[in-house]
């Protein structure tokens, strides 16, 4: 996995890269929550993103989860048809934001 | 067709990549798993990403596990060998899909993709036997 942050004023664009799945979801959630953290509205593409297991969908559900929490969100954009799959078996196409 | 095939690979979180390319290219071999082949591979990733966090809790250990890839009679079939801590089954248990928090996911998964998923005591040198069943 690798990934990219660009920032925008109070949004943070987070293009991760590659198969998200167990070997790589602490790097992951090392990238994505500092930066809920720190207030930021968290925008997650996964455009590139060819695989995701239960693993990377437990870190989407974490970082929704903790966005909440502090009254910000994670969103989901340009979802790969892959990971929309997933997204759809867990049941989550309801509760996670997607645009 | 039939075939069979088989693999080692160490109980490690690194090799869940490995694992996957190796079914993948199994299932490349007809185009009868095309519109299933990643749904198979997930299944068999989550089952064996369950042999590294449960079977041996996540720590580090010089134990290989076994994956057999085989397909008679329109079934496809997967063992999944290791020896770690002996599962109990019934303990097995997706959780409630409507609870929504992470974790205890990846038995969910199976269960939707797989047709029969079933434990089996066998007198092998392994400890634990998983067989994963998809019919076609």
């Amino acid at each position: 996995m690798s990934y990219k942050i660009t920032e925008d004023g109070n949004i943070a664009t987070v293009h991760l890269d590659g198969e998200i799945d167990m070997d790589v979801t602490e790097k992951a959630k090392e990238v994505i929550m500092p930066l809920i953290e720190g207030g930021k509205e968290v925008h997650l593409n996964l455009k590139e993103v060819q695989y995701m297991d239960s693993s990377g969908i437990s870190v989407l559900i974490e970082s929704h989860q903790k966005a909440a929490e502090l009254g910000s969100r994670v969103v989901l954009k340009e979802i790969s048809k892959s990971v929309l799959k997933v997204i759809m078996m867990a049941k989550l196409e309801q509760i996670l934001i997607i645009e | 067709m039939t075939f069979s095939e088989g693999r080692e690979f160490s109980v490690h979180s690194s090799s869940l990549k490995e694992i996957r390319s190796f079914a993948r290219e199994v299932l490349a071999k007809d185009n009868i798993f095309k519109s299933t082949s990643d749904d198979v591979v997930l299944a068999l990733a989550e089952a064996a990403q369950n042999i590294v966090k449960h079977a041996y809790s996540g720590e580090a250990t010089s134990d290989n596990l076994k994956v057999d890839i085989s397909f008679e009679n329109n079934q496809l079939k997967i063992d999944l060998y290791d020896k770690g801590v002996p599962a109990i089954p019934t303990n097995i248990r997706p959780r409630n899909i409507e609870d929504i928090k992470p974790g205890g996911l990846g038995t969910f998964f199976i269960g939707q993709i797989m047709d029969e998923v079933m434990f089996k005591t066998s007198a092998t040198d392994w400890v634990n036997h998983l067989i994963l069943i998809k019919n076609y």
